[in-house]
């Protein structure tokens, strides 16, 4: 009886093993796509321990040729047969390009290539060779650096972006297309080795197989360019659109250097673009941009937009690449925003409404003093002392007050039921502040000297609160402490 | 997690306390309490005018610390220096508008102490007694001109 109850349960046992087998066995495949340049799409799913050669003949019944004609395409390289699928630095759902090679000749190099896997630096565009995560160097190290650890970096090349899907800072993968079709069957004539290879457009040509001509550019010798661009690495990929923009300031802390402000080691760490290579935790970066942001202390550079130098005042070192910014929580990421919107407006001549909860940018006609607020609230003000629109000379700040209800209600009729309140804010922004002489910003003395700076970064104007004027020698002569 | 502030704050702390500065002391006790009020005692050095006398300097750190400087002035007995009011307020730019988050208690220390040595006379700031009697109590809302350089 024992007997059979043990042989029923021994066949039970293989059958669960077999079915968890199975089960383990489909959970291990990548799932990818295999685009054609005759517009076909072929979905496989790849078991990371094959290599080329098997995707080869995976695909060539499909494009109607044997599989030594079959080439394989990523990332800018030809891959060649003896690459495992692990290797390749595949992601679920990464499109794989299949083309028909265009000679017998380079059938014939490709299958040497194979037994030798000697790299031949003249003619690398043509022949296979291994995936562009496994030739590319670290671009974040320089040559000497490169030089020092080759031994002991074994490990992929590192890649940080902001990544729009999962808002959060991801691993990055770096992908390659035809800077004409924007195709991704291109083949690289030569490896990136710094930043600028990959961010500054037609650094590196190559070949563009997408269409079955192959692109030409208006170049000497009619190559079009490689255009590279990042993904995220930690989602599925979503197709050929789904980008993400790199941050090359974050990098590996390979050299274990802590944190300028808090003295942790942590990784990934910030580098500030600065001679010294400054260097920050993320957590401290994020500090850094708050504390700033509070105190409107963004500078607006023109080519870069509304950024932030090294926290120790180098020269030369803002943050070129804004996306950075992007690592603040969303609340101070609006902030950051709308303070840049409105900092541009300043800089290109405009003006901010000076409504409360408006605060709209109006771009205005410099030798008009009439500003109307079109597409915010429809207040109507003067240029110059942002008070409702009047004829004639700027009234003292005094009057103000008194003829403000008058003209506000002239103005809008419907905002007359918030107007107290609008007004009371309105009252006590008046009798605690004063405008900066310069730029109007209303501007609080919290006790201290007469000696006002301007918090504003980008005017930072120096001036008397008494005199209402530039700060002067006669100024701290005569009141520097009221 | 305690906040970044307070991590570099113990970190500078572990820093001073087993590589300690020559004539600069930290009450260890005072800092136990609150790790953002530091008191140190700093040694005027020899052969300066200030040779055998001791003086005591508050430091009080905020949130922001390192990208927000601390507040620092002299409590008890201030030294006469040309740079130091009587009320314990300095006028020194590393505490305000060349502050960077590189800077320390130890190298402000080491500043105030070179900026005391490196004096010849005692003698107040020519505007001491206009400044201490209508200046805030917070120095940091001073707005400073730094005339010189040199001492």
């Amino acid at each position: 009886m024992s007997f059979i109850i043990n042989f029923i349960r021994a066949v039970l046992d293989a059958m669960l093993e077999l079915f968890s087998f199975g089960r383990k066995g489909i959970s291990n495949k990548l799932p990818i796509f295999v685009k054609t340049n005759t517009g076909k799409q072929i979905s496989l799913n790849l078991d990371p321990e094959w290599n080329i050669s098997n995707v080869k003949r995976l695909v060539a019944p499909s494009l109607g040729i044997s599989p030594d004609e079959v080439k394989i395409i990523f990332a800018g390289k030809e891959l060649e047969d003896c690459t495992r699928i692990s290797e390749c630095d595949l992601g679920t759902q990464s499109v794989l390009h299949a083309v028909k090679s265009r000679s017998r000749s380079e059938i014939e190099t490709k299958s040497k290539k194979c037994l030798e896997t000697l790299f031949d630096d003249e003619n690398v565009g043509d022949v296979p060779s291994k995936p562009l995560s496994s030739t590319l160097v670290d671009l974040q190290l320089k040559g000497e650096e490169r030089r020092d650890s080759e031994s002991n970096i074994k490990a992929k090349a590192h890649f940080f972006v902001h990544c729009p899907e999962c808002k959060k800072l991801c691993r990055g993968k770096l992908r390659v297309r035809c800077n004409i079709c924007k195709g991704g069957c291109f083949t690289v004539h030569r490896d990136p080795e710094c930043w600028d290879d990959v961010l500054v457009p037609k650094k590196i040509q190559g070949h563009c197989e997408s269409k079955e001509i192959a692109c030409m550019s208006d170049e000497e010798n009619g190559l079009p360019f490689a255009e590279f661009y990042f993904k995220c690495a930690e989602h599925g990929s979503g197709g050929e659109k789904d980008y993400a923009a790199p941050l090359t300031l974050i990098k590996m802390n390979l050299k274990k250097v802590p944190c300028l402000a808090c003295g942790d080691i942590s990784d990934p760490v910030l580098v500030f673009p600065c001679v010294a290579g400054h260097t920050s935790c993320l957590d401290c970066f994020k500090l850094y941009c708050i504390s700033r942001l509070q105190e409107r202390q963004f500078i607006s550079h023109r080519e870069f937009g509304y950024t932030l130098a090294c926290p120790v005042n180098c020269e030369n070192s803002f943050i070129q690449e804004i996306h950075h910014f992007k690592l603040l929580e969303k609340d101070y990421y609006d902030r950051y925003q709308q303070f840049g919107a409105e900092e541009f407006v300043l800089q290109s001549g405009g003006v901010l409404c000076p409504q409360p909860n408006c605060g709209m940018g109006i771009l205005v006609d410099e030798n008009c003093n009439r500003v109307h607020c079109q597409n915010g609230c429809n207040f109507v003000f003067c240029k110059i002392c942002k008070q409702g629109y009047h004829i004639g000379d700027c009234l003292p700040e005094s009057a103000i007050s008194n003829n403000m209800s008058v003209s506000e209600f002239s103005v809008n009729p419907s905002r007359v039921a918030g107007a107290r309140w609008d007004e009371a804010s309105k009252i006590a922004i008046q009798v605690t502040t004063k405008p900066c002489p310069k730029c109007r910003t209303a501007t609080e003395r919290a006790g201290g000297c007469m000696h006002m700076a301007c918090t504003r970064a980008g005017c930072n104007f120096e001036w008397c609160w008494i005199c209402q004027t530039e700060w002067t020698r006669d100024c701290m002569a005569a009141h520097w402490f009221g | 997690m305690s906040c970044p502030a307070e991590r570099r704050l113990r970190k500078e702390l572990l820093e001073l306390l087993t590589n300690p500065m020559p004539g600069i002391y930290i009450d260890e006790e005072k800092v136990a309490k609150n790790i953002n009020e530091w008191i140190v005692t700093i040694e005027g050095a020899e052969k300066t005018i200030y040779e055998g006398e001791t003086f005591q300097l508050q430091f009080s750190f905020n949130e922001k610390y390192p990208f927000d400087s601390p507040t620092v002035l002299f409590i008890g007995k201030i030294p006469v220096h040309s740079h130091i009011y009587s009320n314990g307020h300095i006028c020194l730019s590393i505490l305000t508008d060349d502050w960077t988050p590189a800077l320390s208690v130890g190298a402000v220390c080491l500043s105030i102490r070179s900026m005391l040595s490196s004096a010849t006379k005692k003698e107040r700031p020519p505007d001491d007694m206009i400044y201490t009697r209508t200046c805030s109590k917070n120095p940091k809302k001073t707005k400073w001109f730094f005339h010189d350089d040199t001492v």
